[in-house]
């Protein structure tokens, strides 16, 4: 799974992952959109998964306006008043619960790396998604935009991986 | 009853133990631990009576902290929440003796389906 042609092909099987996700966290009915992200900084969670089998890489990236990054730090830990630490969380979580969707949907033998969360992204002005290279879908909750962007090939730079009892096996190697 | 609840995210952390009391296993003692590490650490200090443990964890895997407490001897109920739940992930659970794996999101049904064999109400 690392063309965009086969993600084409499941774009339906990745907006539903993305409408079950938000309804289950947030309580409240998603919808399919066309809308773009609202101005201003965004919130992200940047993961990739590495297709063992076909040494390929997918990144996924979630995107979120501020007031759904509160409105998910809110609900996700029941706080009135969440500070930047639990956006962190609450995104990078975020992204964590749709990247493993997306691995179950897409892949057999695959690795999931762990989210890494940014509260200050922003990808810049109009649209910066090459459909010829990403695959994007969106949902609305809550009156907001929440993006989903697949990129096969994506640099990995910066991604922490889980470690694995064979990682250590391999390290202990002379 | 004590929990043992792994996880790298304290929003899932919350959410978890949230979702046992809407399950209805209220009145429980919940321990927290950021990644496998710590969690076997705390399991051997606190000896929990189960363990809910993400999978994908820094430090030290689920699966790797569940093959842990086994070659440690520990034997304490111990079931995944985690946001994959693949077959083969889902075989090497059952292989490595964990009661099951609940994939995020979840809902406090799935909660009861998999765990009220083993949580008192």
């Amino acid at each position: 799974m690392s063309s965009i042609d086969e993600l084409e092909d499941a774009r339906q099987d990745l907006e539903s992952l993305l409408l079950d996700v938000l309804n289950s966290t947030l309580g409240e009915e998603a919808f399919t959109t066309d809308e773009s992200l609202p101005a201003g900084p965004l919130a992200t969670s940047r993961l990739s998964i590495h297709d063992e089998a076909q040494d390929t890489y997918l990144g996924i990236e979630i995107r979120v306006g501020a007031v759904l990054a509160r409105l998910l730090a809110s609900k996700m830990m029941a706080a009135g008043d969440p500070s930047p630490d639990d956006l962190l969380d609450a995104v990078g979580e975020l992204g964590n619960i749709v990247g493993g969707n997306v691995k179950t949907l897409l892949y057999h033998t695959a690795r999931l790396s762990l989210p890494m969360a940014d509260l200050n992204s922003r990808t810049g002005p109009g649209d910066p998604d090459d459909p010829s290279t990403t695959l994007r879908v969106a949902a609305s909750v809550f009156g907001q935009t929440a993006q989903v962007v697949l990129t096969p090939g994506a640099p990995v730079d910066g991604l922490y991986w889980p470690p694995s009892q064979e990682d250590e096996a391999l390290e202990k190697q002379p | 009853m004590k929990i043992l609840v792994a996880d790298d995210s304290r929003a899932m952390r919350m959410i978890v133990a949230r979702t046992l009391r809407q399950a209805g296993f209220s009145g429980h003692e919940i321990i927290e631990a950021e990644n496998g590490a710590e969690a076997l650490e705390l399991a051997r200090e606190e000896e929990p009576d189960l363990i809910l443990s993400d999978w994908n964890m820094p430090e030290m895997t689920g699966i790797d902290f569940l093959r842990s407490l086994h070659r440690s001897g520990i034997d304490i109920p111990f079931c995944f929440v985690t946001s994959e739940g693949s077959e083969e992930m889902r075989e090497m659970a059952e292989e490595s003796g964990a009661l099951g794996l609940i994939t995020k999101p979840f809902t406090a049904e799935r909660f009861t389906e998999v765990l009220s064999t083993v949580v008192s109400l």
